[in-house]
């Protein structure tokens, strides 16, 4: 008898030593914290998208869109120059609820469509909302961006300090090689951008609590409805499944994981940025996580978001770097600065994937059986 | 007999042209197994497709214990083309005069670092939002009210008799061309057939609360006795697409009992198998019947025709030419003939 409670583990094997090695990479260097808030929000995004792509079979070529709306929503609600002011995590909670809402907006009256034409479908939305972010200047700032915005807090804490104090002790601390201060322990709670370790321990518990989550939605009822539909709509139809529910519910789901994803972002780089950086290459960055990464799975789209991510974040500045200090390279040069391959290793990651392991770098656990 | 559970009443169904079934009338008696035989082309499964919900038909009704299985038009419906009218009307008049809203509400308000005379926003954005006059304001809100409402409407009147407000009713089905979940597991297969029955909400599915666990451990534990009870019993976490073909439409059997219908449609559940798989479907058709679920099936197998059916109609070119108890089929001329063909006279 299989033990029924055995898939209730909060996390796989898989998950906990993915999450663990994303934990130690610190370790290994503060820059890798710095980029290692991008993998996280990257695999959020992807996660998002893994629910309506991976789960219930809807080509989704437009998720990007639903970044920004996270990215703005996020901007608007905690900006200065707004008088919402929400804070950090009252904007990624407004975010995620707006994310859902535009999702159900564009999935009500488009999700009867089938197939190819669905994807045409968020592919135009992609492109509307940029195209709308841009010219809404009064409300968006247009090209120029929403910013200062409000980095990561711990909720309670930042009230007993300021944050400019907290650096300036600990630095100054740090600087007369003194032992820790009997107040620098509020330092430990302040995260900045100083401190990008601490955010992205944050940020990293964000991402585990969503792989909790997202486990749970695998395995539940609503999940078996996803498959079904993915796997044979009218067979589901004819279990008393609704499919259009179903589509709906993954459709804001996956928009409220992708807008969490773009308010995260926007929050590391204390600014939305202009409405172009959410275009159809982070689309297509996404969707090649969930593929490279092993579609369906969660451990895959994890493991996908540290090769694509790291690869384009981490490796190639890098290797551009050592090529430049030995000599060899020159960024005025595409061919001799590898920081300019990163849509050449993509294009060549989907090509291999699809000719080697076309279900991913992780099986999901249904084509293992295979 | 008892009172009929499926009555097609005079059931046509016409594609463009042509006329699949036509003036067709079956009755389906409580706890019996009713077969419909016929020709290849007969209009068999096109009669399970407009009882089962996957068609309308063209013409005449069909009624599970004298109801019509529909959404009714009840206060939920009205109350939601409402409420989508409304929402999509005052969506589209703020989006088409956001900026000036913003502008009024906002931007003229807002003094950096002083605190934000809400009430006051509100009443400028109240008054914004309708002084856009009759194009700014009227208009939008009239579209959108309108589009709203009768867009909801028309999902509403095009999804009334889907197949899965008949499955609700308790009418369930096998297919021809198997359709099951390929790479979802035989357990998993089953489970879904249960969803009918499953009550676990959103939250908490989202949080593996305790209730949603339970629920999911019942299931898991009735979903292994239904595949014993089809004889799937050793190879529950097995993929469904990689099962044989015979074992492929007991799973299917399994996963259409699997909601508790109270009828439940076999079409041509002998498909493909051999004849001591046939013997096993036949005593499995007649426990499914024991059981207390009325059965329904299309078959070209006479022997489990025969074998099993306590009443028989015949389709031919879409229409019925006979119906009676097997012996009395067995000795009609006609199906004799819709079958064999006529005997040359001289």
């Amino acid at each position: 008898m299989p033990e029924p409670l055995r898939r209730f583990t909060p996390f796989t094997r898989g998950q906990l030593v993915l999450l663990g090695l994303l934990a130690a990479a610190p370790l290994f260097g503060e820059s890798l914290a710095a980029s290692g808030r991008t993998v996280v929000v990257y695999a959020i995004l992807a996660l998002g998208l893994n629910i309506v792509v991976g789960w219930t079979g809807l080509l989704h070529l437009g998720i990007a869109a639903f970044a920004a709306i996270g990215a703005y929503v996020y901007g608007i609600l905690t900006c200065e120059i707004y008088p919402f002011q929400l804070g950090f995590w009252g904007g990624l909670a407004a975010a995620a609820a707006f994310g859902a809402a535009a999702g159900v907006l564009l999935g009500a009256p488009t999700l009867r469509l089938r197939g190819d034409y669905l994807a045409i479908v968020t592919l135009g939305f992609g492109e509307i909302v940029q195209d709308a972010l841009k010219n809404l200047d009064t409300i968006t700032k247009g090209t120029q961006g929403i910013n200062p915005l409000p980095g990561a807090t711990v909720p309670g804490v930042s009230l007993l300090s300021s944050a400019s104090q907290v650096v300036a002790t600990k630095s100054s601390s740090v600087a007369d090689g003194a032992a820790v201060s009997g107040t620098d322990w509020v330092g430990w709670f302040q995260i900045s951008n100083e401190t990008p370790v601490r955010w992205y321990f944050l940020y990293l518990v964000v991402l585990s609590v969503i792989v909790f989550l997202c486990r749970n939605l695998e395995f539940s009822r609503l999940g078996r409805q996803w498959f079904a539909v993915r796997e044979d709509e009218l067979a589901a139809r004819c279990m008393a499944i609704e499919p259009d529910k179903a589509k709906l519910k993954a459709f804001a789901i996956g928009a409220a994981l992708a807008a969490l994803s773009g308010a995260m972002l926007a929050s590391v780089l204390s600014s939305t940025g202009e409405p172009s950086n959410y275009d159809f290459q982070i689309s297509i960055l996404a969707l090649c996580i969930v593929i490279v990464g092993g579609i369906g799975s969660i451990t895959g789209i994890l493991v996908g978001a540290i090769v694509m991510i790291g690869l384009n974040n981490v490796a190639l500045p890098a290797i551009s770097d050592a090529m430049q200090t030995a000599g060899i390279g020159s960024t005025s040069n595409v061919f001799t600065s590898p920081n300019n391959y990163k849509y050449l290793t993509f294009g060549l990651a989907l090509v291999l994937m699809m000719r080697f392991r076309p279900d991913g770098i992780v099986h999901s656990r249904k084509a293992v059986q295979k | 007999m008892s009172a009929s559970l499926i009555s097609a009443e005079r059931v046509t169904m016409r594609f463009g042209g042509l006329t699949a079934v036509k003036d067709v009338s079956v009755e389906v008696a409580q706890g019996s197994i009713t077969a419909v035989i016929g020709p290849n082309g007969a209009g068999k499964t096109t009669l399970f497709n407009a009882i089962t919900g996957v068609y309308e038909p063209t013409e005449g009704r069909i009624l599970f214990s004298g109801r019509d299985p529909r959404r009714s038009l009840d206060g939920w419906v009205i109350a939601s083309c409402v409420a989508t009218g409304i929402a999509m009307a005052f969506f589209l008049a703020i989006a088409v005069r956001v900026e000036a809203l913003w502008t009024a509400s906002v931007i003229e308000l807002y003094e950096y670092q002083k605190a934000f005379p809400w009430a006051k926003a509100l009443g400028a954005f109240g008054s914004s939002l309708f002084g856009g006059g009759f194009w700014g304001t009227w208009v939008p809100l009239l579209i959108g009210l309108v589009f709203g409402a009768s867009g909801r409407f028309v999902i509403w009147s095009r999804s009334r008799r889907t197949p899965d407000v008949v499955a609700s009713a308790g009418v369930s089905r096998t297919f021809q061309n198997i359709r099951l979940f390929p790479e979802l597991t035989l357990v998993e297969n089953v489970i879904v057939g249960m969803d009918r029955r499953l009550t676990s909400g959103f939250v908490a599915a989202l949080l593996a609360l305790p209730s949603a666990l339970r629920e999911r451990a019942q299931a898991r534990g009735e979903a292994l006795k239904l595949l014993d009870f089809v004889g799937l019993g050793d190879k529950t976490e097995d993929a469904a697409g990689n099962l044989p073909y015979g074992h492929q439409r007991r799973l299917e059997i399994a996963r259409a009992l699997a909601s508790r219908p109270k009828v439940i449609l076999l079409d041509e559940p002998a498909a493909g198998m051999n004849p001591t798989e046939t013997v096993d479907l036949m005593r499995l058709i007649q426990a499914i019947r024991d059981n207390g679920t009325t059965v329904v099936l299309i078959e070209h197998h006479m022997r489990v025709v025969m074998g099993t059916s306590d009443r028989i109609h015949v389709l031919q070119y879409g229409e019925k030419i006979a119906e009676g108890t097997p012996t009395e089929i067995k000795n009609d001329p006609k199906c004799v003939e819709a079958y064999l063909g006529k005997e040359e006279l001289g």
